[in-house]
């Protein structure tokens, strides 16, 4: 059985009297895009400066494909391509010469190919990467930083705010490269505050919030902890039913419409529906936005 | 494959080689002028008026070091150890050493870091770009030295001997290598540069105003042996005496000290 890409047990991070993260425990397996979330300052970024090691924790550990991440610091981030919030390229120096730089710095020869097709992927053009980064947008900073972590192609990726300041294509053409690394069996770590993109890449989730690990789980299953919306419209009037199934939330009801909230199966709620005159039924499955605010604002989850 | 520490010393080198050019040309040619005016001292009979003009009392005080006013051999080395020659290299070295801080406070030090790059490749690099650049700035001025005295001057003239420029030299890098040192420790444990490069530039004219002033007013000798500038006995030199290996030795131990201290600080901080 392979190690997991990333296991985190009781990691703990203060800074004097300011505790930035407590008793955080996941595991992320390999070829996972496992979404990390959390408000500002939650403790995302220490996390990830954590598993680099640009951070040393305070208690707990960290490792990387079995390899902790401060004993072995060298070994796990020769298996990395990390993409930081705000990328520290120098403005003098070229989008050539600074993908360069860090190629040599990763030890590893970049193949020029790939690299060349990263870059039309993402519509840097030859011209653009022989400019000096200072006349360069954010986007084309932040498809350079892409770019910089995905030339090796290294086992894990770890992105933070990947698609901060990229217009909606070149947010599609990123999503495109993070399904081909998945396909490639590469593991992938991103925070994100856009959560309709981590609905859309991530397998899985984790919720940070004042430092503390409160939610991971799938995608899937945090979705339905806000249950599907149901919307029942009658062509007659219809009388409630004397007790509803398990699970069956009521929001509203008038003669002609049922609102409703069901969590888990719709089966019983069908059962129920099969014997009454039904105009239409409308069934909404819930976005993840509607858990993840909820357990933001600190509130209970229903 | 290159070391990490190799890449980023060839990056760092590469960056600051105008500033390095400008510096050189400048310090360079200095040495070169410094050759051309004693030159003109001595053909106008310029040193003798000069000893006339400044009272007998200014002279003892001066003691050994009026012979940098007096004399062609002096006039000459007096460019190893003018204030703002020393100010140059000093502030070069200073400079280069607090480029982790910069690293740190652009964040380029997460770029690279990230990757498979131990942190005292970082120091390692710091520390090679630091000496190669001195060692060059100190090589320029002495070829300048040699150039202005072999092409432009009478060959019969009393110069400085090669081993009192060389030892000039040693010791002028070896005051930059110090307060490069103390820099880099200071630098290794800050997050932006101008808070290392500012602290430490003032600590250099602290201690060497300290030291400036020791040599004038007795009751701050003790003082003054806290300040590397005590241990930059350039004068003796000029008067004939020979390097003291100690007075290098201390600059150059403060050096390795610093640079020691920025290893482990570097090794052990949150970036």
């Amino acid at each position: 059985m392979s190690p997991p890409a990333i296991r985190l047990e009781h990691l703990g991070k203060r800074y004097g009297r300011v505790t930035a993260l407590r008793d955080v425990s996941l595991e992320v397996v390999p070829g996972e895009v496992f979404g990390f979330l959390g408000l500002n300052g939650a403790g995302k970024t220490t996390t990830i400066r954590i598993m680099l090691d640009l951070v040393r924790p305070t208690g707990g550990r960290a490792s990387i494909f079995d390899l902790d991440c401060q004993l072995h610091g060298l070994d796990v981030r020769a298996r990395i391509g990390y993409l930081p919030g705000e990328p520290g390229f120098y403005p003098d120096m070229t989008g050539e010469a600074t993908l360069d730089l860090l190629g040599a710095l990763a030890g590893q020869r970049v193949d020029r190919a790939r690299q060349t097709r990263l870059l039309d992927r993402l519509g840097l053009a030859a011209s653009d990467v022989r400019r000096p980064l200072r006349e360069y947008s954010t986007g084309m900073k932040r498809k350079l930083g892409i770019v910089q972590a995905f030339q090796a192609d290294p086992p894990l990726l770890v992105l933070d705010e990947p698609t901060e300041g990229l217009d909606p294509l070149m947010q599609d053409s990123f999503y495109e490269l993070l399904a081909e690394a998945r396909e490639r069996g590469r593991t992938v770590f991103m925070s994100s505050h856009v959560l309709p993109e981590v609905e859309r890449v991530c397998d899985r989730i984790g919720l940070l919030r004042g430092g503390e690990l409160v939610l991971c789980s799938p995608v899937q299953e945090v979705r339905s902890l806000a249950g599907r919306r149901v919307r029942v419209t009658f062509g007659a009037d219809v009388a409630p039913p004397a007790s509803w199934p398990d699970g069956c939330e009521i929001a509203t009801l008038s003669p002609r419409t049922w609102d409703l909230r069901v969590h888990g199966a719709l089966g019983p709620v069908v059962s129920l529906l099969t014997t009454r005159p039904i105009a239409d039924l409308d069934v909404q499955v819930p976005h993840l936005e509607e858990v993840l605010k909820k357990y933001y604002a600190n509130a209970p989850v229903s | 494959m290159r070391s990490s520490a190799i890449v980023l010393a060839v990056h760092s080198v590469r960056r600051m080689r105008g500033v390095l050019i400008g510096i050189a040309l400048v310090v360079g040619g200095f040495q070169f002028l410094l050759t051309q005016v004693a030159a003109f001292l001595l053909r106008r009979g310029g040193f003798g008026l000069i000893s006339s003009f400044i009272p007998d009392f200014m002279q003892n005080v001066a003691g050994p070091s009026m012979l940098a006013f007096t004399s062609f051999a002096g006039v000459v080395a007096f460019g190893y150890f003018h204030p703002m020659v020393i100010a140059t290299h000093v502030g070069l070295a200073i400079a280069i050493a607090t480029e982790p801080a910069a690293e740190v406070e652009t964040r380029f030090a997460d770029l690279a870091l990230a990757r498979a790059v131990a942190r005292h490749e970082v120091i390692t690099r710091t520390l090679l770009v630091l000496v190669w650049s001195e060692l060059v700035m100190l090589l320029v001025m002495m070829l300048s030295t040699w150039t202005g005295l072999a092409c432009c001057t009478p060959s019969d003239t009393p110069r400085p001997g090669a081993a009192t420029i060389r030892s000039l030299a040693i010791l002028l890098g070896a005051i930059a290598f110090c307060w490069g040192g103390i820099a880099l420790a200071v630098a290794a444990r800050v997050r932006r540069r101008a808070t290392a490069s500012g602290g430490v530039a003032v600590a250099a004219l602290a201690a060497f105003l300290i030291d400036y002033l020791a040599r004038v007013w007795d009751p701050a000798k003790p003082v003054a042996r806290f300040s590397p500038f005590h241990y930059f006995e350039p004068m003796s030199l000029v008067a004939g005496g020979q390097l003291q290996g100690r007075d290098v030795g201390v600059m150059l131990v403060v050096g390795l000290a610093g640079t020691a201290a920025g290893y482990l600080i570097f090794a052990r901080r949150d970036l």
